[in-house]
């Protein structure tokens, strides 16, 4: 299954890359993810660290690290926002 | 109406928009760049907008949701602009119509207080050598919504 990492401001600067695709064999919560995410590159540990980072599955904020990512899924990773 | 928009926008032209003789009452923010300093003390030569534009739609259409039902507001435009701005360039506008002004006003302050904590746009301070600092969120902003509890919930 695929899921689509989408990054905005800081962290889209850290990672030098505005998204991702990931390919799984199955599916996954999100703390499972989170801890795969950072096996892959210890930056994420840093991202994950800061509480003030909010996390959007498919356009909906997460409020449970045990909600499931599913095949298809889009999940942004958004610090705090500064427009107007 | 919701736009979000690499292009500078018409203040005459959006109010016509929302113009009807049901109206008695507008308010208008309009939010642009100013001459400011980096963290680091420098002059800063624009600004950078970014946007996760699905998402930000979708927080936009609640927030103008909620300013019509509360407010009671016959219109309310919100134009939002991305990508590279210099200068004393638009960023936002917000235009709010009712048939009387403490409702346009009230609604109006709603409007661009929500937007500035709860949409997903990110501002860059721009520096030369086309170098880009991120710029953080004032707690101010985010005391400003306290004032507006009893709408959110």
């Amino acid at each position: 299954m695929n899921i689509t990492l989408k990054y905005f401001s800081w962290i889209r600067v850290k990672l030098k890359k505005s998204h991702d695709l990931i390919e799984l064999n199955q599916t996954i919560s999100f703390k499972e993810f989170k801890n795969y995410l950072i096996s892959k590159d210890p930056v994420f540990q840093e991202i994950f660290d800061d509480k003030s980072v909010k996390y959007f599955l498919n356009l909906t904020e997460i409020d449970d690290d045990d909600q499931t990512l599913n095949n298809g899924d889009i999940l942004a990773l958004l610090p705090p926002v500064t427009g107007g | 109406m919701i736009k979000i928009t690499n292009d500078n926008f018409d203040l005459d032209t959006e109010f016509k928009c929302v113009s009807s003789d049901t109206n008695g009452a507008y308010s208008f923010f309009l939010g642009t760049v100013r001459s400011d300093l980096s963290s680091s003390n420098k002059k800063i030569k624009g600004i950078y907008l970014e946007c996760y534009e699905e998402l930000a739609l979708a927080q936009l259409k609640k927030i103008r949701s909620k300013a019509l039902s509360s407010w009671k507001l016959n219109e309310c435009l919100i134009i939002h602009r991305i990508g590279k701005l210099d200068l004393g360039e638009k960023i936002v506008l917000v235009i709010t119509a009712s048939s009387h002004r403490t409702n346009a006003i009230e609604a109006c302050e709603f409007v661009i207080d929500s937007l500035k904590i709860d949409v997903a746009f990110w501002k860059f301070h721009l520096l030369d050598n086309d170098e880009k600092e991120t710029v953080l969120q004032k707690n101010l902003d985010n005391e400003k919504m306290l004032k507006w509890k009893d709408i959110i919930n």
